[in-house]
């Protein structure tokens, strides 16, 4: 092979699959999922298959407007920064069930920390658009992201002491060759699990856009196509937030069967918590992850260290 | 606004899309300028799962700048067409606006109070009518319908 065709290769791999424009569009149609289960489970029909898509292709065609209070080139560069952020995020981990596409030690960390600049863009542009709902917004995506951040972050560092490996692609071969690590540490998974539902802003954990307070929280101001870019990054990172906690608790990802069953079982199991619960206000789910998940947390750390010794 | 220079043929699929798109995805706001809460009430209910409009695509937005339809119920108060106003011109076009019950319709019982400009249409350029006292949800869907089918027409082709 020679230097054009593996540049090309390379190129087609990050662009559109598995990364880019597949990541994309599993997290439109993972989106359709997320909504069309919550409406049956309201008794309602729910959207059509292509309804995701076609939000996405109306916002991207509208007008856009900047609001004279915003910077101009932070309003714009936001949405793209939060989309590239998650799109990089996928490059350590088994998209579709393929090898990640560049591993290294510690990548694990890097994947959380660019997931959360996805929350820091988004209370950017809370604080950038000079609206008192854009603001309350930020604040309460801000406070939330310092309540669940550091939980969530040990909960998915339990598999990893397991592995004794802080690579993605390394603790996933040692899930796969091991008993299911929801089985071992089933207190480790509870918390990577609604850590993934407050990292996503799903119901329970929806203050920072809390339609009934705040209208649509810090993307108040955010409309056409820079809102488009949000409503992407977030779906993406749906898929990549599944991807990761099912690989590491559901006994790794080895090819695109078990990606589809693992994934979607859990999007099913996170979906029906999402319908089951009403919105915690902010102080509430700051209790929630500080009293109650991480004494949770440090109870699964001190089984583990006494367990081996 | 064509700033590519495309063949006609690539330009005409883009519009299908955009069509496509825009008939399928239309985001709602509701605005009350004025109304008794009638016809909010209804167009409440019009949301609730027993209709569940998100079938058609229909999202009820809280923010201007996402929102595709701006849904007017009452007559236009005075103190309202200023509030009405800002509210439609910060919704980015392609915009389009339901009037919804008989006073949004022609002012209603309201018509010719000292506070009341008149019906929606004298302030804002109106798509669609759904008249009744209050419309039942099934009109509102019918209004709705009628505006996505006079898009797909292509009737209501704006800048924008």
């Amino acid at each position: 092979m020679n230097a054009f065709d593996s540049l090309t290769g390379a190129l087609a791999a990050l662009l559109i699959l598995p990364g880019g424009l597949a990541l994309m569009l599993i997290g439109l149609i993972y989106e359709w999922a997320n909504r069309k289960l919550i409406a049956r489970l309201q008794n309602r029909l729910g959207p059509r298959w292509f309804q995701p898509l076609a939000d996405v292709i109306k916002l991207l065609a509208k007008q856009s407007i900047v609001p004279a209070a915003a910077h101009p080139t932070l309003f714009a560069l936001l949405p793209m920064i939060a989309l590239a952020s998650v799109l990089t995020s996928a490059l350590a981990l088994p998209m579709l069930g393929l090898a990640p596409a560049y591993a290294f030690p510690g990548d694990l960390i890097v994947t959380v920390c660019l997931l959360s600049l996805l929350t820091l863009c988004l209370s950017l542009a809370g604080f950038g658009t000079d609206s008192s709902f854009g603001l309350v917004g930020a604040m309460r995506a801000l406070m939330q992201l310092f309540s669940y951040e550091a939980p969530f972050l040990l909960a998915l560092l339990g598999p990893a002491a397991a592995a004794g490996s802080w690579q993605i692609d390394v603790i996933m071969r040692y899930a796969e060759a091991n008993p299911w690590m929801l089985f071992t540490q089933p207190l480790g998974f509870f918390v990577a699990v609604v850590g993934l539902m407050a990292k996503l802003e799903m119901a329970p954990f929806d203050a920072p856009e809390a339609h009934t307070e705040i209208v649509s929280g810090p993307l108040t101001e955010y409309g056409g196509r820079h809102l488009a870019l949000f409503r992407l990054s977030k779906d993406t990172a749906l898929v990549i937030g599944l991807t990761l906690v099912a690989g590491l608790y559901l006994g790794g990802i080895a090819d695109p069967l078990t990606f589809l069953v693992k994934t979607l079982a859990l999007l099913v199991l996170i979906t029906g918590v999402q319908a089951l619960f009403a919105r915690l206000r902010i102080d509430q789910s700051t209790t929630l992850w500080w009293r109650y998940v991480m004494i949770l947390l440090l109870v699964q750390w001190l089984v583990m260290m006494v367990s081996r010794g | 606004m064509n700033t590519l220079n495309l063949p006609e043929r690539w330009r005409d699929a883009v519009e299908t899309v955009k069509r496509w798109s825009r008939i399928n995805s239309p985001w709602a706001l509701h605005f009350n300028s004025g109304s008794c809460n009638g016809c909010d009430i209804e167009l409440l209910a019009t949301l609730t799962p027993r209709f569940d409009l998100e079938r058609l695509g229909v999202k009820l937005q809280a923010s201007p700048r996402q929102a595709d339809i701006l849904i007017c119920t009452g007559p236009v108060t005075r103190l309202a067409r200023e509030r009405l106003l800002r509210v439609y011109e910060q919704m980015p076009s392609p915009k389009y606006v339901i009037a919804l019950g008989a006073c949004a319709v022609s002012g209603g019982v309201f018509q010719g109070c000292y506070n009341v400009v008149g019906r929606v249409d004298a302030v804002l350029p109106v798509d669609v009518y759904v008249p009744g006292c209050p419309p039942r949800p099934e009109a509102i869907i019918d209004g709705m319908v009628k505006l996505l089918a006079q898009l797909q027409a292509g009737e209501k082709e704006k800048p924008g």
